[in-house]
């Protein structure tokens, strides 16, 4: 049992990351019926956005430089944290603006624009920072080690996932409490009534997608420091986020959240007691669901029935 | 203003003028692939099967530049046999699957007569079958499972870079001895970590230790708590690492940060340089090389700065192990060929099986030959750690050994290749 435990907690933090991966996908999907293949190179985006922040080489005038780099890291690090996914988040608005011919059309078009788009960041990203690999600086208080019975266990990753969950909370607020959240609900189940109403969906959509921009950069500098900053990152997001959306049922906020954590706990524990089977059984997982649940734990007749 | 608006008849225009347009200048242009060449003056073509994508999409790369620089070396000489070198590349991606498709493309419509490079074993297994199949030569330039040189070898397949049982003989006794005998195995689940994980099992076991577990990471994975939380778990003496490409990138940086690099000791099979040059300060335990920038050996120095030159938009300084193998494999190739005086596969074959190469230029400890049995080739194994008193940014490693190649051959990979006679080999001439 005392075995047990640290594996589970260790599934339960990992979760929590996967469901902070999958959140702008799943609103970008959920509440706007468009699956955003680009989420992956965002998130990718978001990394790299940091690591040129915190780095030796803001791409600032030299005597703006020189004074960012003397602020201490946590200041800075505490400033690339929103300034990095706004930045990613203008990049989601220009994808926007070009998804606005597909809606109500074939979902298709969305599907090919948003891989289309994620070719381009992917090889951006290539032409500007090369094909190495970077390490995200973290302020020290967040780095290192601490004991945790007679186990030595990842400082950040405890940080990584309290973030998550508050990133998560904060998302739902948002959704489930404002009269935004209630708008881009109504506009995402019948956009006609809402037009009707005088509502500005056009804006409200760009919103979404700015904001599901901003939550895929936000996983991917939170990742960053555990999976390394490398061009093909957002292959690695992309795929658990899709599954994650998937098996927690499509367009349903705690169904997200709630796989998340099983895909975590899934990996997690077969990582430490049937090793070869870790990444495989996030998708053993979802087969097992969608053979007895086929819109996922809590979906809703969705885009990927239409 | 005059609204413009794109038609669909005026898309199939505007392509079938295009298409029109590109046919006519490919076919009168200057363009050398549509020529009739006198017989021997046609450029000798190979096909350069490197990853740019994928676990090992750096690596790949950076094989990529050493066997360009050795072509260009050549071509400056004014090629082989009074030929030019040609050369194309396409992304293997990491995966058998397209190595297969691209191996098979570049030797039926490319004209390829000869391909190199490879660092994912599975990939260059799959190149294996496609060449072998058409009796094109193809030199192995990265890949370093105990397999490729063992039951997989192949007449036509010629391996370059050490391989697991190499590393693992030069690391493992002294270890056993002198930090203990219990030891974890953590192998990356495909054929290069099995073999190599099997040949560090069976050293550590002749030297009197004892494997207590063997835990099997998924290619592509990205966290490693669960196996490190495993691995503290079970407090073995020595961990033995079997993880290559992006993969050991993720896992040193997750030992690092939760200082398990003191203890246990750990023993990482091989280190390609590619995979060290982003996080230097991630470096831990003892790992095995062929090559390094700063071997205090004569040439060493000329040949880094020859390699600078020939790479200064690369996003690596300075050559490691995998361009410095890409490089040798080629360049070796090449002088084969001119020694054949011919470009007739089982004359060059037969070239490079009684390839031997000096010290002094491979740059290395000790001569290095090619195993006629295996065609594997055997040279110097390092040993290294990471370097506490770098002299420069690049000056990573500390060297703490080299072994000569006959300490450290894989005898058991000689029972288990068996080539075909040369008379199987289809006939293959450039």
């Amino acid at each position: 049992m005392f075995d047990l435990l640290p594996h589970v907690l260790n599934g339960l933090t990992l979760g929590l990351l996967f469901a902070l991966i999958a959140l702008g996908f799943m609103l970008i999907v959920g509440l706007m019926e468009q699956i955003n293949l680009a989420h992956g190179s965002l998130f990718a985006l978001g990394a790299y956005f940091a690591m040129q922040l915190l780095g030796p080489r803001p791409p600032l005038p030299p005597g703006i430089t020189t004074a960012w780099l003397a602020l201490p890291l946590d200041w800075r690090y505490a400033a690339t944290l929103i300034l990095a996914p706004l930045a990613a988040g203008l990049v989601g608005i220009a994808i926007e603006f070009c998804m606005r011919r597909t809606y109500g059309k074939d979902p298709m078009y969305g599907l090919l624009l948003t891989f289309g788009a994620a070719m381009v960041i992917e090889e951006t990203i290539r032409l500007t920072w090369g094909t190495r690999d970077y390490v995200l600086q973290v302020p020290q208080a967040i780095n290192g080690g601490f004991l945790f019975g007679d186990l030595i266990w990842s400082t950040y990753r405890f940080y990584a996932a309290s973030i998550a969950a508050v990133i998560i909370g904060l998302v739902w607020l948002l959704i489930e409490k404002t009269p935004f959240g209630a708008t881009v609900k109504a506009g995402a189940h019948d956009s006609e009534i809402v037009r009707a109403l005088g509502i500005n969906l056009t804006r409200l959509r760009l919103l979404v997608f700015f904001f599901g921009t901003m939550l895929a950069a936000i996983a991917g500098i939170i990742v960053a420091p555990i999976w390394g900053i490398r061009p093909h990152m957002g292959v690695d997001a992309v795929i658990p986020a899709f599954l994650v959306i998937v098996l927690g049922g499509v367009g349903s906020f705690w169904g997200a959240v709630v796989a998340g954590l099983l895909v975590g706990l899934a990996v997690g524990l077969c990582g430490a007691y049937a090793s070869e089977w870790s990444l495989l059984s996030m998708y053993v997982l979802l087969v097992a669901v969608v053979t007895f649940r086929t819109r996922g734990l809590w979906g809703k007749k969705s885009v990927l029935e239409a | 203003m005059k609204k413009r608006e794109i038609s669909r008849r005026s898309v199939l225009q505007g392509s079938l003028m295009a298409s029109a347009l590109a046919g006519t200048a490919s076919y009168f242009g200057p363009w050398k692939e549509n020529r009739v060449w006198a017989q021997g003056t046609k450029p000798i073509k190979l096909g350069l099967t490197c990853d740019a994508s994928g676990q090992y999409g750096n690596s790949g790369q950076d094989d990529l530049r050493g066997i360009q620089m050795a072509i260009d070396e050549a071509n400056a000489k004014g090629g082989v046999l009074g030929r030019k070198i040609t050369w194309i590349t396409a992304d293997t991606e990491t995966t058998p699957a397209t190595g297969s498709r691209i191996a098979e493309r570049f030797i039926t419509r490319e004209d390829c007569t000869i391909l190199i490079g490879a660092v994912h074993s599975g990939v260059a297994n799959a190149i294996t079958q496609v060449a072998a199949k058409n009796g094109v030569i193809y030199l192995n330039t990265n890949s370093s499972a105990p397999s490729e040189a063992g039951e997989n070898c192949s007449r036509i397949k010629f391996v370059w870079d050490g391989n697991g049982t190499n590393f693992s003989k030069a690391s493992v006794q002294n270890a056993v001895n002198s930090i203990g005998k219990n030891w974890m195995l953590l192998t990356n689940d495909y054929v290069w970590g099995h073999t190599t994980s099997a040949a560090t099992k069976t050293q550590v076991e002749a030297a009197g230790g004892k494997i207590i577990d063997n835990l099997l990471v998924p290619q592509n994975t990205r966290d490693f708590t669960a196996y490190l939380l495993k691995i503290q778990q079970a407090k073995p003496d020595v961990v033995a690492t079997a993880i290559g490409g992006d993969d050991i990138k993720a896992l040193r940086e997750q030992v690092a940060q939760l200082k398990l690099d003191g203890k246990p000791a750990w023993i990482n099979n091989q280190q390609d340089w590619p995979d060290v040059w982003g996080a230097p300060n991630s470096l831990f335990g003892v790992f095995g090389t062929t090559w390094y920038h700063k071997l205090a050996l004569p040439g060493v120095p000329e040949f880094v700065k020859k390699w600078q030159a020939a790479n200064k938009e690369g996003s690596i300084p300075v050559p490691g192990n995998v361009s410095y193998n890409g490089y040798m494999a080629t360049r070796e190739l090449l002088r084969a060929i001119a020694r054949a005086g011919s470009t007739n596969n089982v004359k060059i074959i037969k070239e490079l099986e009684n390839l031997k190469v000096s010290a002094a230029d491979r740059m290395q400890h000790f001569d290095a030959y090619m195993d006629p049995v295996t065609h594997q080739m055997q040279q110097t194994i390092y040993l290294a750690r990471r370097n506490a008193k770098p002299s420069d940014s690049t000056d990573l490693y500390e060297i703490i050994s080299w072994t000569e190649p006959k300490a450290v051959a894989d005898t058991d990979a000689a029972a288990k290749c068996k080539l075909v006679p040369y008379e199987q080999v289809p006939t293959v001439d450039s």
